[in-house]
């Protein structure tokens, strides 16, 4: 186990190095000066100006050289200042990044509270009705965006029923409960859109293992089909639904960027969008590197809960 | 009678929605009641009424003219990117999985570290600093799904090469090109055909999303995740008229989607679950 643990770390170490060159080199592959295109309407300003920025930017240094000083900054968590407002990037992730782990770990946990019973009852009554609705429920998840599952949410649960506020974010210590009405939405919206994927693959899964030698010698001992089905069948048949999270996490992310845009919530995302309009380059690469790697921690972490559910892995 | 209708139930519903859609891509001067982008300040956020179908948008526009315009935008991006998908990854995926050793290997790590990256952060950052347009939404979204693309092709390519009417073909003197042409391609066409479909729904969706944060296809032509961006900023004044870009976009994904699953169960029978 501790042989496979280290392997994975590295090759999400590795896995990190890769992007964060992309991510460096973005900046490079930019078509124009980066100087001269964030200036933009007002490239008339003065050469000080412009040489400041370039020395902000450090883009005066030889290419490797600032490569080199961008790793050690990052070694160090140093992103950089924002050239809009001179907040450090820092600061602006470490109070982003909880704000979408939280909206990604509660969509998490009512994706898989829907879709497991869900994708438990397509298996079961696979040529029912039931089975019928579940199929039909999973194929409406994966066709909706999550904007329109957001808006039509809006506007049957804050507009209609004025449950839960439409769009805007609180912070928990400010006003927890405010906090949680304002995560509700959001929530329910990156969930609903990823309910589609577990249903899918708890029923493929269990379907599978239901025709397995195991299944029917447990029905042949006599055993009633609720065992069979709960103890037998389905602790086997979601290991790797547990996988596909962990691949499909992706998804999750990038409907996080529309769900931000729609809730105002100010999460990763929302930074990303907002720095690229600004041009501001290190907010930019900053929040992209962070997106990035929350993606592999995900994946990682996934990954390693897959290693304990199943000792085959660890080996192989 | 009764079962040929169950086996072809997904076809009947969703193969109707479709054509509208298309028809209305097509002939959207004809079928669409007014100008799109002509503006009545006096008229703004109306509810469907006799004059305006669906109603009308923050401008005035009419919604029903614009959605109906907007399925041609948004078609033919997702058609243009598909193809420009296609191309590529079928070329790559046939060569890799015929060649097979280390152009697969290589191939495969490339599109593996690629796969890792949500498309929409990749997307959100060309056409923020490229710029947005037709051209440029088409070439993004079909750059970001040809990987996808090649990797089925590839493995699938793959499995035919090493059956035995290959072989025979082979054996009979056959060569590189014509192998590929006349002996693999045909017999993962089927695969492709589902691949294509269900990117097609990707394609969509990703254009969607773009436009919907304002960096797709730029006002005032219409497109329907753009029409859902705008008109959501109106909800306090008038939920109705952004809920009908939502549910035509929904209907669209739905019934290509319901085609493709079709497809997949009719094509492929040994693959479906």
């Amino acid at each position: 186990m501790v042989r496979y643990v280290f392997l994975r770390l590295w090759a999400s170490f590795l896995t990190l190095a890769i992007v964060g060159t992309l991510v460096f080199s973005i900046i490079h592959l930019l078509p124009g000066d980066p100087v001269l295109v964030l200036l933009g309407e007002q490239g008339t300003s003065s050469p000080e100006v412009v040489a400041k920025i370039r020395k902000q930017l450090r883009l005066a240094l030889p290419l490797g050289l600032q490569y080199y000083e961008w790793v050690r900054g990052i070694a160090r968590l140093d992103f950089g200042v924002s050239l809009q407002n001179g907040i450090p990037v820092l600061q602006e992730l470490r109070t982003r990044i909880p704000r979408s782990l939280e909206l990604i770990a509660a969509s998490l946990a009512i994706a898989v509270a829907l879709g497991i019973p869900l994708g438990v009852l397509g298996a079961r009554y696979s040529n029912g009705g039931l089975g019928w609705l579940s199929s039909l429920l999973a194929i409406l998840s994966l066709s909706m965006p999550s904007f329109v599952t957001g808006v039509i949410l809006v506007v049957t649960f804050s507009l209609e029923f004025r449950l839960f506020p439409s769009s805007g974010y609180v912070a928990p210590s400010e006003d927890l409960v405010g906090h949680l009405l304002y995560a509700i939405l959001p929530s329910l919206t990156l969930g609903i859109g990823f309910v589609g994927v577990v249903i899918r693959m708890t029923r493929a899964g269990l379907l599978e293992v239901l025709g397995k030698g195991y299944v029917r010698t447990a029905r042949a001992k006599g055993l009633p089909e609720r065992s069979v089905l709960y103890h037998h069948a389905l602790t086997n048949a979601l290991i790797p639904v547990v996988t596909l999270i962990g691949v499909r996490a992706g998804n999750l992310l990038g409907g996080m960027v529309i769900v931000e845009s729609l809730f105002n919530w100010p999460g990763l995302s929302s930074l990303l969008v907002r720095s690229c309009y600004d041009r501001d380059y290190p907010m930019m690469q900053g929040t992209l590197l962070a997106i990035f790697a929350l993606f592999i921690f995900i994946s990682l972490t996934i990954d390693l809960c897959h290693a304990t559910l199943d000792p085959r892995l660890r080996e192989g | 009678m009764r079962s040929w209708i169950l086996c072809r139930h997904r076809l009947l519903l969703a193969g109707p929605l479709l054509l509208v859609f298309l028809l209305a891509a097509v002939f959207s001067g004809w079928l669409a009641p007014a100008d799109p982008l002509k503006i009545h300040p006096r008229n703004i956020l109306q509810s469907p009424s006799a004059r305006h179908l669906l109603g009308t948008d923050q401008l005035g526009r009419d919604i029903l003219s614009r959605l109906i315009y907007g399925s041609r935008i948004s078609l033919s991006v997702a058609g243009a990117a598909v193809g420009i998908a296609t191309l590529i990854g079928v070329a790559l995926g046939l060569l890799a999985g015929y060649v097979g050793r280390w152009v697969e290997g290589l191939l495969m790590r490339f599109i593996d570290a690629f796969l890792c990256i949500p498309e929409i952060f990749v997307a959100i950052v060309i056409m923020a600093f490229f710029g947005s347009g037709f051209g440029m939404l088409v070439l993004t979204i079909g750059t970001l799904y040809f990987p996808q693309f090649a990797r089925v092709v590839c493995s699938v390519a793959a499995s035919v090469r090493r059956r035995e009417f290959v072989e025979a073909s082979t054996a009979l003197g056959a060569r590189g090109l014509r192998i590929v042409c006349r002996e693999i391609l045909p017999n993962i066409a089927s695969v492709i055909i589902v691949q294509l479909t269900f990117t097609m729904s990707f394609a969509m969706l990703l254009e969607a999303g773009l436009s919907f944060l304002g960096l797709g296809i730029m006002p005032p032509t219409p497109s329907w995740g753009q029409m859902v961006g705008d008109l959501k900023d109106y909800v306090h004044i008038n939920p109705l008229p952004v809920l009908f870009p939502s549910l035509t976009l929904l209907v669209a994904i739905f019934a290509i989607n319901t085609i493709g699953d079709w497809l997949q169960d009719w094509l492929n029978p040994e693959i479906a679950g």
